[in-house]
């Protein structure tokens, strides 16, 4: 795949395309970056660029001699984690595995402080946010860019209902997921001709389309002013109030989502969407209802975005249009392509990397979100394909080997012809 | 008042499709939404009035004279098309066989990362971009069309008339057709492919840069923030003429920019985006690959 | 082997200084700044942090208070509510004496409820929303006026002074801009006028003429903008633009010198309601000198409402010689203040009783106080 390129004779001076780097980085920044009124024009500042550019370099450089090849020796290291937990998740000791995380789950907070609390809840609603949207990006292969709406559609289901009729938390939360599951269906069926990039946009502007609506629909939703006094959530005569309520409270939630979605994955639904994302044609004739799988999706995965809602809207008490902005769709789609798309594991990796990140970059202040971006940049450039891919598609061609060496191996053998396998991998 | 209107909404369409073109171009060529596209016409606008400050307190130009325009075009699309081909080589480059919605991350990545610099080296607050240039009008029955909107939409014209031209007519475009529709094959038949790859997003970013000049100087007033809904809107443009097609990525915006208008002005401000959306939703669902997209085999 | 020790040896390394970065002992007393100091609104959370800065460091140079050096802790809620919930429960961790801010009601309002659990004493340099003060939290206050103390004065100006009957009202859909544009229609109709246009403009966006268009043929002889500056200066150079002769007439969020140097001459003869003259008032003095010292530029609308904020919880802390936040916020609210914005005094809720709000015209490239 890779073409002779005309800076080949560099990769032999690896110290002159470090210099050369810093240099370009620092011409880059310069026309931003310098200061026509301050002294020497503000140079300073790109020439800091190139010294930080270059000073990167240098130490990436000695640490690839120290161990020479140490990205493969981190991609290694991350590929065997990950397929320890894999092995471990679906072998015999699946079972204590889980127990161990859900009794880390349950205790760990107990000795945190409210911050950490709060920010692991957060957590806990994104990894339910990105495992539905993982149904329909990762297992389906639909790319969903307006998911928030439906996390919008539960929240506001809770906060109406709430203030205006006075049901409880427990009564809407079914409601709101069903409610956001009708939503669902309800956008997938004018895109069900859509493929790809095509769909990315229409369910881009669904999304917008409802923000817009939520913030200018004053008799229904007080627009930009938002709903507020929303009942908190209360059981039996108590009242959840402290982080740790709400904390446990996203830990069963997140649970029963880990445990659906997982059942969903291994189902027939599962498999025909796996099915249909990898080839849509052949899926059909397969005998794939395609319009009932993707509807199915939608729906099913709309509902987690629901359930996450009403959570977020009993939680904060008050919600208003500026919670579910593109950019929060946006950074949903992210925790599962960074976690591995279509992988359980992975997606949760995904979702708490993306929530603790930026919280422990406060202490960069205004560098944070340069920090982060940079930093997104970097996980795919070395894990592209996500921090824990998905299982399914490695077995999927160990099945193939197989399949090759029992059958087709024999036949092509006889006719002196390349097998199917080989031809097939020749054209990516 | 519809004359008006039509001007308006042709003005703003003319820069959506600017925008629009660099998406549409390296999605034809890469299949990817470079969604840091917007940054980089944000970039493009702050670099038209670095070079402006620039050329002017050294006193290299008169400050409205032509000469300073084609400078500070030219300052921004160079500027921008090195940090296309940056952009492309350091988040891209490297993610070409991964999973198709790997580099869709990295670009997100790259986006958040351009607006932080540029908010963080030259600050938060809006600036002024200098109103030297073009000035002036003709007033017409019932509305007024200035220069500035002439010389936006004929510039916009001529950038696709020439970028048409371009991919038709020369041997780079060819190859840019060929990387298109089948990268192997190009490589066979000894096109550089990674070079072509780098062309494309140079010229993609030098129209953005453009697209983010003129609209300094016709609205006046830039911040880091402009490449995010201009971003979107110019995507929806693309989408909306057939992604991965040079005339759809035209139409679209005009369209688009029409739709707008049109929608703000007798119906409601507050909802125009909505209709807009909504258009582009039954344009979809009875064209499902855009106005002007042809089949996948035929891109660019 | 060696190698699955090395990395054990990194993972606990890197465990061990991120949790002393956590860990480093405090010994002033602290107080939490918040705002969107990155995002899309981080140019506003910018006037807050200097306004509060520079407060900090003048009491810092008279030695600080009860002896203890003050120490900022920021917290940046990026106009995210859900991070503004994060910020408070981090302030609570901390344990801030008080916390200057949030700006936008979004985040102050959800964060409010933490502070008010955590027993926090918050005064916000930004929130207009009624909503904000309306819950009857004892914890919470504002330097800066509700929505609707601001709109009154915008509309009898309209009545009474220009004597403008077609009026058109606008605004940019946000809580602070559309509650001002309400409160102006509320308060028009008391003069007898009815709006000859009412709407909304997508805040962001560069482009309003097509809407600026459809105002054009109602004729109006003035327009009524709650909202920012950015969308002002656009509005005012597209209205120009398009021949309209109507009076610009807006709030706030639009008194920035950014509103006269971007729109040029554009902008004279717009009017804009704000406080009365800085300048003017002795207490403002230092902030306005310090500001340009420090920062090379003209203080911004919001630099002097958490300038005010800061001073007022700092004072509060000398004045009781405590940090306990139900004894501030006694203080608080039964003292009368003389701050950079001028004499306040806060009423049961937390509101200024008394919004000092004038109306400033645009004369020469300047804001100059109508008398």
């Amino acid at each position: 795949m890779r073409t002779p390129s005309r800076s080949m004779p560099l990769r032999q001076r690896p110290l002159l395309r470090i210099v050369l780097a810093s240099l370009w980085f620092g011409l880059l920044s310069l026309p931003l970056m310098m200061e026509l009124q301050a002294p020497y024009f503000g140079l300073g500042r790109p020439l800091m660029v190139s010294v930080v550019v270059g000073l990167v370099g240098l130490l990436w450089w000695l640490a690839s001699q120290w161990s020479e090849r140490l990205r493969h020796v981190v991609a290694r290291v991350v590929d065997t984690g990950g397929s320890h937990v894999r092995q471990l998740a679906e072998g015999p000791g699946r079972r204590l595995l889980y127990a161990l995380a859900l009794a880390c789950a349950v205790l760990i907070p107990l000795g945190l402080n409210r911050y950490y609390i709060d920010v692991l809840t957060q957590v806990g609603m994104y990894v339910t946010l990105a495992l539905g949207l993982n149904i329909v990006v990762g297992l389906a292969g639909l790319l969903d860019l307006g998911y928030i709406a439906f996390y919008a559609v539960g929240a506001y289901t809770y906060g109406l209902l709430s203030t205006r009729i006075g049901l409880s938390f427990w009564e809407v939360l079914p409601l709101g997921a069903l409610l956001a599951a009708i939503f669902g269906v309800l956008l997938g069926i004018p895109v069900l001709r859509l493929r790809g990039d095509y769909l990315a946009i229409v369910t881009l502007g669904f999304g917008e389309m409802i923000r817009i609506t939520l913030n200018n629909w004053d008799s229904l939703t007080r627009g930009p002013n938002g709903i507020i006094g929303i009942a908190r959530p209360k059981i039996w005569g108590f009242t959840f109030s402290n982080p740790i309520h709400y904390y446990y409270l996203i830990v069963a939630i997140v649970l029963l989502t880990i445990f659906v979605v997982d059942r969903l994955n291994r189902s027939r639904i599962g498999r025909a969407w796996t099915a249909m994302r990898d080839d849509e044609v052949a899926a059909e004739v397969m005998g794939i209802d395609l319009m009932k799988t993707k509807l199915l999706a939608f729906g099913l995965g709309a509902t987690w975005a629901g359930l996450a809602g009403v959570f977020f809207a009993g939680k904060m008490t008050f919600i208003s249009p500026e919670s579910f902005t593109f950019f929060e769709s946006v950074i949903i789609l992210c925790m599962v392509v960074l976690g591995g798309m279509g992988s359980v594991p992975g997606v949760i990796l995904g979702a708490a990397l993306l929530v603790i990140l930026p919280e422990m970059m406060r202490q960069f202040a205004l560098y944070r979100m340069l920090i982060f971006g940079g930093a997104m940049v970097m996980m795919m450039v070395l894990r592209p394909q996500g921090l824990i891919a998905s299982p399914r598609r490695a077995i999927a061609l160990r099945r193939e080997d197989q399949a090759r060496s029992a059958v087709v191996k024999p036949a092509s053998e006889r006719l002196g012809l390349p097998s199917r396998g080989e031809r097939k991998r020749g054209t990516p | 008042m519809l004359l008006q209107q039509l001007v308006n909404g042709l003005t703003l369409g003319s820069v959506y499709a600017l925008i629009a073109l660099g998406y549409t171009m390296v999605y034809g060529i890469i299949e990817l939404i470079n969604f840091a596209h917007g940054e980089i016409y944000m970039l493009g606008a702050y670099m038209g009035i670095v070079a402006f400050s620039v050329l002017t307190t050294f006193h290299l130009t008169a400050p409205s004279s032509g000469a300073t325009l084609f400078l500070m075009l030219l300052a921004a699309m160079l500027f921008c098309g090195a940090c296309g081909v940056t952009v492309e080589r350091l988040a891209y480059r490297p993610l070409r066989n991964a999973p198709r919605l790997s580099p869709l991350i990295s670009a997100l990545g790259v986006s958040i990362f351009l607006q932080n610099f540029v908010m963080l080296a030259q600050g938060p607050r809006d600036k002024g971009f200098p109103h030297l240039f073009i000035r002036g009008g003709i007033d017409f029955p019932g509305g007024r069309i200035s220069s500035i909107q002439i010389f936006i939409m004929v510039t916009s014209v001529l950038m696709m008339v020439g970028l048409q031209l371009l991919v038709r007519r020369t041997k780079i475009g060819k190859a840019m057709r060929a990387t298109a529709q089948d990268k192997q094959m190009a490589t066979l038949v000894g096109i550089d492919v990674d070079r072509i790859i780098s062309v494309t997003f140079l010229i993609g970013s030098a129209l953005a840069a453009v697209a983010g000049v003129m609209v300094g100087m016709y609205y006046g007033l830039i911040n880091f923030f402009i490449g995010y809904i201009a971003g979107i809107k110019a995507f929806t443009a693309a989408v909306l003429g057939g992604i991965g097609s040079i005339p759809g990525a035209m139409l679209g915006g005009l369209l688009l920019g029409l739709i707008e208008a049109l929608g703000a002005g007798y119906i409601s401000s507050e909802y125009k985006d909505v209709f807009a959306f909504a258009i582009l939703v039954l344009v979809l669902v009875f064209r499902p690959s855009g106005l002007l997209g042809a089949d996948i085999s035929k891109r660019v | 082997m060696i190698s699955r020790w090395r990395i054990g040896f990194v993972t606990a390394g890197t465990i061990v200084v991120l949790a002393l970065g956590q860990a480093h002992a405090a010994s002033g007393i602290k107080i939490g700044v918040a705002g969107p100091i990155t995002g899309d609104q981080g140019a506003i959370g910018e006037q807050g942090k200097n306004g509060a800065i520079i407060a900090v460091e003048e009491w810092n140079a008279k030695g600080g208070v009860l002896g203890k050096k003050i120490e900022v802790v920021w917290g940046d809620d990026q106009h995210d509510p859900k991070q503004a919930v994060a910020v408070a429960n981090k302030f609570l961790n901390e344990g801030v004496a008080g916390v200057i801010g949030h700006y936008n009601s979004s985040c102050s309002i959800p964060a409010s409820t933490i502070y008010h659990g955590g027993k926090v004493v918050q005064i916000s340099w930004g929130s207009t929303n009624p909503q904000f003060t309306e819950r009857g939290l004892w914890n919470v206050f504002r330097t800066i006026g509700r929505d609707d103390q601001q709109g009154s004065v915008a509309a009898a100006f309209i009545a009474k002074k220009l004597k403008k009957t077609k009026v058109v009202v606008l605004h940019d859909k946000t809580t602070a801009g559309q509650g001002q544009a309400d409160e102006v229609v509320k308060a028009l109709e008391k003069h007898k006028i009815k709006p000859v246009y009412y709407g909304a403009i997508t805040q962001g966006e560069k482009d309003y003429r097509p809407v600026l268009t459809a105002i054009k043929q109602k004729n109006p002889e003035a327009l009524y903008y709650g909202g920012y500056y950015p969308e002002a200066i656009l509005l005012t150079k597209q209205m120009r633009e398009l021949g309209m002769k109507a009076v610009f007439v807006s709030s706030d969020g639009v008194w920035q010198q950014e509103y006269i140097d971007i729109a040029g001459k554009d902008a004279e003869g717009a009017y804009v309601t704000f406080t009365p003259d800085q300048t003017k008032i002795k207490e403002a003095q230092g902030i306005i000198k310090k500001h340009k010292e420090r920062f090379g530029s003209e203080v911004g609308a919001y630099t002097v409402y958490s300038y005010a904020a800061a001073n007022i919880l700092i004072e509060a802390i000398a004045a009781t010689k405590s940090t306990d936040s139900p004894k501030l916020a006694e203080h608080i609210r039964k003292t009368k203040w003389s701050t950079a914005l001028g004499p306040i005094q806060f009423d049961k809720k937390g509101d200024v009783l008394v919004s000092p709000f004038v109306v400033w015209e645009v004369k020469d490239g300047k804001f100059v106080e109508v008398r």
